[in-house]
């Protein structure tokens, strides 16, 4: 065999992955090594990993109900974990985070090589237009990382509690509702925010969303922590870019509509102003009880005017960047370019099945002749053979225009319509001309029970019976009910969106007869424009069974009693929410267990239902302070400094030693000093300020002698090119780190330390 | 070459009218009962994407699904870590899964239920899941042909036809034509019968 079996990923992509991002992935693997060798904590490596997009699945606690019993899963790597109650070998969700959805089609190559090789060959997209992959081992992490940064992708912070994927309107840049372009913002603030310093210290998860117009629901502004809906405005007769700039918006189960913090926030104050609500955040928000810890607690707790006078305080104090406004001369950055000439639709007849897919799956855009083509994924699921052949539709027809939708779809941008039978042609032939996108058969589902820890019940299996009964049944096509958005999500953490759909669904469990039965709390009179502009309310549960026929029943009244113009929210309004509850009502009675068993399982899964599968979630992350953080990373490059050494790479060794040591004292000393950069001198000169000269530093015995190594190494480390200094170095920084970890223990909640007895873990 | 992640294609005799929904309640089936030597994990249910990959059995080292992922109706199993020792991996890999597939014709309530399955022996699809290792052109074929030749001459008990097939964009692919209509217990039995414990759970 010619080939050199023995090759890694790391070395066949070489120098195609950003060297930052793969020194990123190296430390993740060393990570990975050092926690399988029992030297990282399994909170701090959980936090880890999920902000490398690393999550949890169901039953990775090893127990697993089979209907009757609950089994135990032995893996082969025993009671290693890789977090809490979760076990090295179970495997694993990798989230991928796709800013604003944007991609292209190699990127698409490459998502569904990795979901061939690592997952079970089905791209997931989600509702905040992520990539998701299930059943992937941790140890496969790295290199599938590697394969996503040799073409752009990074997964890092998709999880744990950082700024999640920033998403956007797919429409924007070719919408005919738009203000202007947000994408050069959402590509600006994603990268800009990623790794900050000021992101690195929240309580919980932080979302930005992007909307090109406050009508529409394709940015989804009004449920975001930070909300940003493009405006112009004319000053001194010139027009000037900026955002209606809304804070504080949230689902879960307490939703809460998003507060306007500035009517008019302009383009350069877009970043230092998202920092100054970041450092707001981190400093204040809850730490301790993560159901309290998202933004919206935190403002509602304050108050807006307090919490903008905070900001705006904070604002104030923050430290000049040059990133807030160097990307503003280059604002066409995410520009596209069609590779077609745009055209008009040739005259019919056309293809079976043309009209009613172009006439709810493509939108003509504001450039002449060019159309958007939605594709319609059934639960946002395709395989990694229609990720390869719609990468190969989209270089045919639109090159590198593509996006993912929150509503779980694909779009393809810059379509010149004079191609749209042609594009409606190749999509078919790979089974992905499904018509009716954003309609009432297009329904939105969380992972719910399949996947997930924290699902009560199958809101992808609902959601595949719903969309098959309502085909079957007329009423997907029936054109006053067509319109309608479902959403269902397996238990009220929303990830399913159900608050801003017509008809939401929520999983929740009942005791029936002595069983428990899946059922699913029906929410109505949400509002799904206006970027989710209002939340329904729940009318009760329904048993999982019955779901479709409350559906039907739902949907057939409103199709035959509505008004001209009047959508469904308006609809319940004027019957009234005691008429729905009485049309439901009767639907939520079981027959028992003996005469019909089907009640008591949910859909999509024989076994008899048990809540038993449910498992913590990671959604929250591990609440790690900052400088737990950084002091775990000092010591994995003391790690790696040792190794370096082992290798004969002094200078390398020696130069990681002293990073352990900078890495450390930084650590430290941003507790103190916010604004601190990562500039060597500055650390130092820092350092010594806040924890020498004030002894802070200071061991009760030692006294200020391993900050003398810091100081040393910082002046001398040039000079030590032996073996003999490379170790002696490596000793000091490890007494360093060990100093640096005891300051932080004497000096507590100083430092951002968890008080004794808060918890720290899931709760 | 020695590839540790090998996939296995058995085709069922019927090309429709079986769904591959009826799978779901015999895989967790397999789960609770422990009908495999080996770790079985949990059942995902693809059957709503089309030509996709069916029902899933996921477990730790290996997967199992009724797959259409060709647009033919069939039993794929699939390596995922822990292969046993060189020049053994391809006899493993058949005899997984040529079992799964002894159980699957022998299952009573999928036969009861109408959806009784036979898999044809004449012709195998053989994939390598690891583009790294293996990829889609003749360097791998040429690698693999000389140990797949003899293998399946000693299973088949004939030469068999093996040809590469997909795009360089695909996993690494060969079909097996065999020119034997044999059955599934017999290939099994050759192959020792029901398989060890899988060493990744030793």
């Amino acid at each position: 065999m010619s080939k050199d079996a023995a090759k890694t990923w790391k070395e066949t992509l070489g120098p195609a992955i950003p060297e930052a991002w793969g020194r990123e992935i190296d430390i993740f693997e060393t990570q990975i090594e050092l926690r399988k060798k029992g030297k990282i904590e399994e909170k701090l490596f959980a936090e880890t990993r999920l902000r490398r997009g690393a999550y949890g699945q169901r039953y990775d606690n090893g127990q697993r109900h089979d209907g009757e019993t609950t089994q135990t899963l032995r893996y082969p790597s025993g009671e290693i974990t890789k977090g809490p109650v979760t076990l090295w070998d179970a495997p694993g969700m990798q989230r991928i985070k796709i800013p604003f959805g944007r991609m292209t089609a190699d990127q698409l190559d490459v998502l569904a090589a990795l979901a061939e090789e690592y997952s079970d060959r089905i791209l997931h997209v989600t509702t905040r237009q992520d990539f998701q992959l299930h059943f992937v081992h941790i140890d496969d992490t790295p290199d599938l990382m590697r394969r996503l940064a040799a073409v752009g992708i990074t997964t890092r912070e998709a999880c744990g509690n950082t700024v999640r994927n920033v998403t956007g309107c797919p429409q924007i840049g070719v919408c005919q509702t738009e203000a202007f372009d947000t994408a050069p913002y959402a590509h600006a603030i994603t990268f800009f925010l990623l790794g900050h310093d000021d992101t690195q210290n929240f309580g919980r998860k932080f979302k930005v969303a992007f909307s090109g117009c406050a009508d529409n629901p394709c940015g989804l502004t009004n449920f975001h922590d930070v909300g940003c809906i493009a405006r112009t405005r004319v000053v001194d007769g010139k027009e000037k870019r900026g955002f209606e700039y809304y804070v504080g918006g949230g689902l879960g189960s307490v939703p809460q509509n998003a507060q306007l913090l500035d009517d008019f926030l302009p383009e350069e104050e877009l970043l230092p102003m998202t920092q100054a609500v970041s450092r707001v955040f981190a400093r204040l928000g809850e730490k301790a009880n993560r159901a309290k810890a998202r933004l919206k607690f935190l403002i509602k707790k304050l108050g807006l005017e307090e919490f903008k006078r905070l900001v705006l305080e904070e604002r104030a104090t923050l430290r000049p960047d040059p990133r807030w406004t160097a990307f503003l001369s280059d604002l066409h950055v995410t520009d596209e370019k069609p590779i077609r000439p745009a055209g008009a639709l040739p005259p019919g007849p056309h293809a079976a099945g043309f009209d009613t897919w172009r006439a709810s799956n493509a939108i003509a855009q504001r450039q002449p002749g060019y159309v958007m083509a939605t594709v319609t994924l059934p639960l946002g699921d395709m395989t990694s053979d229609q990720g390869r052949g719609l990468a190969d539709i989209a270089r045919r027809f639109t090159g590198d225009a593509i996006r993912t939708t929150v509503e779980q779809n694909m779009l393809l941008r810059w379509v010149s319509e004079a191609d749209l039978p042609a594009l409606y042609d190749a999509l078919v032939a790979i089974d992905l001309g499904s018509p009716g996108a954003s309609t009432i058969g297009d329904i939105v589902a969380c992972p719910g029970t399949d996947t997930c820890k924290l699902g009560i019940s199958s809101s992808r299996s609902l959601a595949a019976e719903l969309s098959r009964q309502l085909k079957d049944s007329g009423i997907a096509d029936d054109p006053n009910a067509r319109g309608l958005h479902i959403k269902t999500s397996g238990c009220f953490n929303s990830c399913g969106q159900h608050h801003v759909a017509d008809l939401g669904f929520l999983g929740v469990s009942r005791n029936v007869n002595g069983r428990r039965v899946p059922h699913f709390q029906l929410v109505v009179g949400g509002q799904w424009t206006k970027n989710g502009g209002a939340y329904g309310l729940a009318i009760g549960a329904v048993p999982s069974k019955r779901v479709p026929d409350v559906v039907k029943r739902l949907t057939a009244r409103y199709a035959a009693e509505k008004q001209p113009g009047e959508g469904f929210a308006a609809f319940v309004t004027r019957i009234g929410k005691k008429t729905i509850r009485a049309m439901v009502e009767e639907l939520q009675i079981l027959p028992s267990y003996e005469q019909d068993p089907s009640y008591y399982s949910d859909w999509g899964d024989p076994r008899e239902y048990t809540i038993d599968d449910m498992g913590v979630g990671e959604c929250a992350g591990e609440v790690v302070p900052i400088v737990e953080m950084g002091l775990a990373a000092s010591e994995r490059e003391i790690f790696e400094a040792q190794v370096l050494l082992d290798d004969g790479k002094i200078k390398d060794a020696v130069s990681r030693a002293y990073s352990a040591m900078l890495e450390a004292a930084r650590s430290l000393t941003r507790e103190k000093s916010p604004n601190l950069s990562a500039a060597p001198d500055e650390v130092v000169g820092e350092f010594r300020k806040h924890f020498y000269d004030t002894q802070l530093f200071f061991d009760p015995y030692a006294g200020g002698k391993f900050a003398q190594y810091l100081f040393r190494a910082h002046e001398e480390h040039d000079n030590a090119s032996t073996v003999e200094a490379a170790h002696q170095l490596i000793e000091e920084a490890t007494l360093f780190v060990d100093a640096a970890h005891q300051c932080y223990t004497r000096l507590g909640s100083s430092l951002g330390a968890p008080a004794l007895g808060a918890g720290v873990g899931p709760s | 070459m020695q590839p540790q992640k090998l996939q296995i294609k058995l085709y069922t005799d019927r090309a429709t009218g079986i769904s591959p929904e009826a799978f779901v309640v015999v895989f967790h089936g397999w789960i609770k009962k422990k009908l495999l030597p080996e770790l079985m994990i949990d059942v995902a249910n693809y059957a709503h994407v089309p030509k996709g990959p069916g029902v899933a059995l996921i477990g730790h080292g290996n997967d199992y699904f009724i797959d259409e992922g060709d647009g033919r109706l069939g039993l794929l199993y699939s390596r995922k870590r822990g292969a046993p020792d060189a020049g053994q991996r391809i006899a493993d890999a058949f005899r997984r899964t040529l079992y799964a597939a002894s159980l699957l014709e022998g299952d009573a309530a999928l036969a009861a239920g109408g959806a009784k399955v036979r898999f044809r022996t004449d012709e195998v699809q053989l994939r390598v899941n690891d583009r790294l290792a293996a990829p889609n052109d003749d360097a791998t074929f040429a690698a693999l042909k000389p140990e797949l030749d003899g293998f399946c001459r000693e299973l088949f008990g004939a030469p068999c036809d093996i040809t590469r097939a997909g795009a360089a964009t695909s996993l690494f692919t060969v079909k097996i034509a065999t020119g034997v209509k044999s059955d599934v217990a017999t290939l099994l039995a050759r192959l020792g019968g029901a398989p060890l414990a899988d060493r990744s759970l030793v």
